[in-house]
C-alpha cells in the first residue's frame, strides 16, 4: 500500500534569502539490500536515493533556477517517504523540517547557515508508525509550535494482504482491511525537547486512518482546532478546550461525514474563507465515485456540506483527490480551488497501460455571491491536460510575482512545477504578507491577517499546513481585484493581540513586525 | 411493468424522439470492445458467453442488456452503458434498458446524463419507484433544488410509507435553509424506518442548527446504533443484476453484511461460496477461522487456519483470528503463541497485544502483561477492553491512581457495558479508600444497570453498596 499513497513536497525559504525553495520527499525500495534500478518502475536515470532539496536562485540571480542542495543541507534522509511540515519550532527565524516516513519520522533542525541537524532523538518526536500528514500548531498558545503527526494504518511488508477487484484482478487494498493507528501531539518544551502528549491531550480518544490535516480556529474562539481527513472514515474535529487538552466533535459539528451521512476516503484538506464572511470553511478531497466535501461554517464551528449547492460535488466525483488548496490565482480576491488528482485503484479506462491511475488535476473558478464554482481545468493550458498520479502539492510564490504557483509531487512521476501566468492576463493587484511576531511563534503560524478595501475585507490565515503531506510557503497571499487601495491591514497575532497598518501599497511583499502596528482592541 | 398496447405505443413516440430512441441516432452503436487479461477465470467465461452471445445476435436487445448487466456487476460501467445504449437503440420501449442505463451514469456523477436517461425510462414506467427516487438523487446532487423537491413530494404523496423519499425531502429542504421543515421530512423517515442511519445524523444535525441541543444528541445516539443502516431499496432490477456476480470478493463482502447481522451461519455459507470460486482466498479462510470458532465448530475453524497459512504464512490476521479460537477452547499455550505471531508479523496489532496481556496475566507474569496492555491501548487509544484489563491488573496491584487513570478511560461512550465499567471504576475507589469517589460511580453504574434493566449486575451492585455505606457516614 505504502507505494501508492506517497509523496509530498514543501515550499519554504530554508537560507531567509527571500525566495521559495523546494524540498522533496521520496520513496525508496523496502528492502535495503534490493537495487531501485531493477524495480518494476525504475528511477530516472541519474537518480539519487533519499529526499531533496533544490534552492531557489531567483533572490541571487533574477532568475528562477534551482540547485540541488540535498548533500551540503544535510538533509537527504533515504526512507520511504510520505509528507513534511515546516516550521520554526525554535523561533531562530529558520524554518526547520518534519519529513513523516512509513516507517521512523526524522526531525531536521535548520542550522541558518544551509546545513540542518537531524535532532529527531533529541528531540523526542518520532513514531515508528506510517505516519502522513504533519502539522504545526502552538495548540496551547505559548509561543512555541507544537506539532501533530497524522498516523494511517498499522500495515507492515511482512503482513502485506493481498486484495483485489470486483473483476478478479490483484489490486490496492481498501484502508479497511487493515486497523487505524492513532495520531500523536508533541508539546514543544522550549528547550529542544517535546512530550508525548497525546493521550494528556485526549487526542487518543478517537482514532483513525489519518492522511490531510488542517489547523485553524474553526470556532472562532482564537484557539486553534485540529481538522484531519479519514481514509474511509469519519474526519476528525478535535475542538480545542483551551486547557491543553482537545475533544472530538466531527459528529455534531456536521464535518465528519458527506451530506447523505456517509463517511469519505478523505485525503486532502484546505481551510479558508471562501464566501468571505469571516471564518474558515473546510474542503476535502475524496475518493472517486464520492466526490469532495465543502464544509460551510456558520462562524461557531458548525458545518453543512454544500459541495451540490457550489457545483463542487460532480465535477470532482470522477477523481480521487489529494493535495489542494483554497487560493486566488487570478488576483480578484476570491478564493478559488486547486486539486491533484490520481487513483489508487486501477481504472478500466486505462486497462492496457502499465501503471492505471492517471488522472488530470482540476482548478475551479470561485464566481463569488453564492454562485457555483466554475471548472478552469480544460482553459489552463497544457499543464492541466495531463493525466499524472498526482499527490502532494504545494502552494506559494515561487517566482514573486505576485501569483500564486504549485508545485505538484506525482507518484512513479516527476515533480511538477506549476507556474501561474495569470499576471498577464488581467490587470488585478495583489500583496504578499510575511510576518514577524516580537516573541514566539516567531513567523505567526495561525495568526490572521486581514485586508481592508472599500466594501470588502479579505481573511486569511497563516500557515503552512494543509493538502496532503506537503507544506506551503508562509507568506500570506492576497488579491485585490483592479482596486489596489489597501485601507487597512489588520493583523490578530497568535497570542491575541490585535494591531492594524494604513499606508500599506499593493503589488509588493511586506514584513509586518509585531508592535510596529497601531493596537486596536479586536478586528471584527 | 406490464403495459397497456395504446400506453407502449405512446411511449415508444416520446422515446423516439430523444437521443435514446433509435430514429435520432440510427446507427447501433457497437458493442465495447473489451480486454478481459487478468479477470478471473470464471468472470472471464461468464462475459465471454455473454458478449458471444450479443455478437452473434446483433438485433437482440436482451443480448446486449444482458451483456450490460454483466459488465455493470463487475463494476465496468462505460462498456456496460454502451451496451444499454445499444440495446435502447434497439428496443426503446423496453424499461429495463434506460434505467439501467441511467443507473450507471449516476454511478460515475454523470447526473446530466443520468437525469435525462431516467426522465426518459420514466415515460416508459412511471410507476417504478427506484428510478424516481434516483432522478430526485441526481437532481439534489446537480443542485437542482425545486426539481428534486417537487419530484420526492410527488413520490410521498404517492408512496406515503417511503423513507427514503421523506429523507430526499428533508435534504432538499436542508439545502433550501428550510430546517424546520426538513426537521420534519428526517422525523418522519426515520418514524417510518427507525434503523435510518443516514436520517438520524441528518436529523441530529438539523437539531443542532435549529438550537435543540438535547434532541440533536439524542439523534445522534441512535445514529451511532445504526450506522449502515437503510430502507430496503426494493429495487427487483438491480437485485438481478447484483444476482450475476460470481466473484468470490462479492461473495465475502456479502458473507461479512451477514456476520454484521448476526446470521453467522449464512455468513459462513456465503464464504464457502467464495471459496467455491477461488479456493486461493485467503481472506475467506481468515473470515471463516472467527466464524466456525463463532458456531462452535472448532475443527473446521482449524483446517480454515491451516488453509490460510499455508496460502500466506504471513497472515496476522490469520493467527490472531486461530488465538481467539483456541483462547475459547481454553489451549492457553497455543493461544499465546499465536498471538505472539501476530505481532511478530504486526507489532501495532492492539487485539493480539490485549489478548497476549490476558494470558501472560492468568501464568502470574504481571510485569510483561502490564506491558502487553500498555501495548494495546498505545495502538488503539479506543480500546476499552484493555484499558480495562490494564486499569484492573494495576488496581490489583496497589497501583491506585494509575489504575483508576485507566478505568476512566472505559466509562465512555454510553452503551450497555457502561455500568459495568462504572462499577469498576468505583470499586477501584473504595479499593483505594476514596469512599467518595466509589459511592458516587457505584450510585451511578447503579443507576445505570437499573435504567438498562440488568438485573443481575444491579444485584451485585447494590450488595457492595450497601457495604460501603454502612462503612462510613452517610454522604
Amino acid at each position: 500500500m505504502p507505494e501508492i499513497m506517497g509523496a509530498g513536497v514543501a515550499l519554504f525559504d530554508y537560507d531567509n534569502d527571500g525566495d521559495l525553495d523546494v524540498y522533496v520527499i521520496q520513496g525508496t525500495v523496502f528492502d535495503p539490500s534490493q537495487d531501485a534500478r531493477r524495480a518494476k518502475f525504475p528511477p530516472a536515470p541519474g537518480w539519487t536515493p533519499g529526499n531533496r532539496l533544490f534552492r531557489n536562485l531567483l533572490s541571487e540571480t533574477g532568475k528562477l533556477q534551482f540547485v540541488d542542495v540535498t548533500e551540503k543541507a544535510g538533509v537527504g534522509h533515504v526512507g520511504y517517504g510520505m509528507g513534511v511540515a515546516v516550521g520554526d519550532y525554535d523561533n531562530d527565524g529558520f524554518q526547520d523540517l518534519y519529513v513523516t516516513n512509513f516507517g521512523r519520522n526524522i526531525f531536521y533542525h535548520n542550522n541558518g547557515d544551509g546545513t540542518f541537524t537531524d535532532v529527531t532523538a533529541k528531540a523526542g518526536v518520532d513514531d515508528p508508525r506510517w505516519s502522513t500528514s504533519a502539522a504545526w500548531v502552538d495548540y496551547d498558545r505559548d509561543g512555541r509550535l507544537d506539532l501533530f503527526v497524522a498516523n494511517y494504518l498499522d500495515f507492515t511488508v511482512k503482513g502485506n494482504k493481498h486484495c483485489y477487484a470486483s473483476t478478479g484482478e490483484r489490486d490496492y487494498c481498501t484502508p479497511k482491511m487493515y486497523q487505524p493507528v492513532p495520531a500523536r501531539l508533541f508539546h514543544n518544551r522550549g528547550d529542544g525537547t517535546f512530550e508525548d502528549v497525546t493521550e494528556a491531550a485526549g487526542i487518543g480518544a478517537a482514532v483513525g486512518p489519518g492522511l490531510g490535516i488542517v489547523c485553524a480556529d474553526f470556532n472562532g474562539n482564537g484557539w486553534p482546532d485540529i481538522y484531519v481527513a479519514n481514509d474511509g472514515a469519519a474526519a476528525h474535529l478535535w475542538i480545542n478546550q483551551r486547557n491543553g487538552t482537545f475533544k472530538e466533535m466531527s459528529l455534531l459539528s456536521g464535518a465528519a461525514y458527506s451530506a447523505d451521512g456517509l463517511p469519505q476516503a478523505g485525503m486532502g484538506v484546505a481551510a479558508g474563507d471562501f464566501d468571505g464572511d469571516g471564518n474558515e470553511d473546510i474542503f476535502k478531497t475524496n475518493l472517486t465515485n464520492e466526490g469532495a466535501n465543502l464544509y460551510v461554517n456558520d462562524g461557531h464551528g458548525n458545518f453543512y456540506d454544500a459541495s451540490a449547492e457550489f457545483g463542487l460535488l460532480l465535477p470532482t466525483f470522477p477523481y480521487t483527490g489529494f493535495g489542494t488548496e483554497w487560493f486566488d490565482y487570478d488576483n480578484d480576491g476570491r478564493l478559488d480551488l486547486f486539486i491533484a488528482n490520481g487513483a489508487v485503484n486501477r481504472m478500466e479506462s486505462l486497462r492496457g497501460s502499465p501503471y492505471p491511475f492517471g488522472q488530470p488535476n482540476q482548478l475551479f473558478h470561485n464566481e463569488g455571491d453564492g454562485k457555483k464554482f466554475r471548472e478552469m481545468t480544460g482553459a489552463t493550458g497544457s499543464a492541466f491536460a495531463m493525466a499524472e498520479v498526482s499527490r502532494g502539492a504545494a502552494f506559494g510564490d515561487i517566482d514573486n510575482d505576485g501569483a500564486m504557483d504549485i508545485v505538484v509531487a506525482n507518484n512513479n512521476g516527476p515533480l511538477r512545477l506549476l507556474l501561474n501566468q495569470s499576471r498577464s492576463l488581467n490587470r488585478n493587484h495583489w500583496l504578499l504578507v510575511r510576518l514577524e511576531a516580537s516573541h514566539g511563534n516567531r513567523l505567526g503560524i495561525g495568526a490572521l491577517v486581514e485586508v481592508r478595501q472599500k466594501g470588502r475585507r479579505l481573511l486569511r490565515r497563516v500557515h503552512t499546513d494543509s493538502s496532503y503531506l506537503s507544506a506551503n510557503d508562509v507568506r500570506v497571499h492576497f488579491g485585490l481585484g483592479e482596486d489596489p487601495k489597501i485601507e487597512d491591514l489588520i493583523v490578530c497575532w497568535p497570542d491575541g493581540q490585535h494591531e492594524a497598518w494604513d499606508k500599506i501599497q499593493a503589488d509588493r511583499i511586506v514584513t509586518i513586525r509585531q508592535g510596529t502596528g497601531r493596537s486596536i482592541r479586536s478586528h471584527g | 411493468m406490464q403495459k397497456a398496447l395504446c400506453s407502449i405505443f405512446f411511449q415508444a413516440l416520446a422515446f423516439a424522439s430523444s437521443s435514446f430512441g433509435a430514429q435520432s441516432s440510427p446507427a447501433v452503436p457497437e458493442l465495447p470492445r473489451l480486454s478481459l487479461d487478468n479477470f478471473s477465470p470464471g468472470i472471464q467465461e461468464q462475459i465471454r458467453e455473454a458478449y458471444s452471445h450479443a455478437r452473434s445476435h446483433p438485433r437482440d436487445a436482451n443480448a446486449s442488456g444482458r451483456l450490460g448487466m454483466v459488465l455493470q456487476t463487475y463494476g465496468l460501467f462505460q462498456e456496460a452503458a454502451a451496451c444499454y445504449r445499444r440495446a435502447g437503440q434497439l428496443e426503446p420501449t423496453i424499461f429495463q434498458w434506460a434505467y439501467y442505463l441511467g443507473v450507471v451514469e449516476a454511478d460515475q456523477g454523470k447526473c446530466d446524463a443520468a437525469t435525462s436517461t431516467l426522465r426518459l425510462a420514466l415515460r416508459v414506467d412511471p410507476d417504478y419507484l427506484p428510478a424516481k427516487l434516483r432522478l430526485a438523487n441526481c437532481l439534489l446532487a446537480s443542485a437542482e433544488w425545486d426539481a428534486s423537491g417537487m419530484l420526492y413530494a410527488e413520490i410521498v404523496e404517492q408512496h406515503p410509507n417511503n423513507a427514503d423519499a421523506y429523507y430526499g425531502l428533508g435534504r432538499v429542504r436542508a439545502a433550501r435553509r428550510e430546517l424546520a421543515g426538513a426537521a420534519m421530512a428526517y422525523g418522519k423517515a426515520t418514524e417510518l424506518f427507525p434503523e435510518f442511519g443516514a436520517a438520524h445524523y441528518a436529523l441530529a444535525l438539523t437539531y443542532r442548527a435549529l438550537g435543540e441541543a438535547g434532541q440533536a444528541d439524542e439523534q445522534l445516539r441512535f445514529y451511532e446504533k445504526n450506522k449502515t443502516g437503510v430502507p430496503p431499496a426494493g429495487d427487483t432490477l438491480l437485485t438481478e443484476v447484483r444476482a450475476l456476480n460470481r466473484s468470490a470478493t462479492y461473495q465475502v463482502q456479502y458473507g461479512a453484511e451477514l456476520e454484521k447481522q448476526g446470521k453467522l451461519a449464512e455468513s459462513a455459507a456465503a464464504h464457502e461460496k467464495a471459496l467455491e470460486v477461488d479456493p486461493q482466498l485467503v481472506q475467506a479462510h481468515i473470515n471463516l477461522i472467527e466464524l466456525y470458532g463463532r458456531l462452535g465448530q472448532f475443527e473446521i475453524a482449524e483446517e480454515h487456519y491451516r488453509a490460510a497459512i499455508r496460502l500466506n504464512p504471513d497472515s496476522a490476521e490469520s493467527y490472531y483470528n486461530y488465538g481467539v479460537l483456541l483462547l475459547s477452547a481454553e489451549k492457553f499455550q497455543s493461544a499465546e503463541e499465536a498471538f505472539r505471531k501476530t505481532i511478530e508479523i504486526n507489532p501495532y496489532y492492539s487485539g493480539a497485544h490485549n489478548n497476549l496481556g490476558y494470558l501472560l496475566e492468568r501464568q502470574g507474569s504481571l510485569a510483561e502483561a502490564t506491558v502487553e496492555y500498555r501495548k494495546a491501548v498505545e495502538n488503539k487509544p479506543s480500546d476499552r477492553q484493555a484499558h480495562f484489563n490494564l486499569g484492573r491488573l494495576l488496581v490489583n496491584q496497589k497501583k491506585y491512581p494509575e489504575g483508576i487513570q485507566e478505568l476512566e478511560k472505559t466509562i465512555e461512550p454510553e452503551d450497555e457495558n457502561t455500568p459495568r465499567y462504572v462499577y469498576a471504576l468505583g470499586a477501584a475507589f473504595a479499593r483505594s479508600g476514596d469512599r467518595q469517589n466509589a459511592l458516587h460511580y457505584i450510585r451511578q453504574a447503579r443507576e445505570g444497570a437499573a435504567a438498562r434493566g440488568q438485573s443481575a449486575l444491579l444485584t451485585s451492585i447494590e450488595r457492595d453498596l450497601r457495604a460501603l455505606e454502612a462503612s462510613g457516614p452517610p454522604q
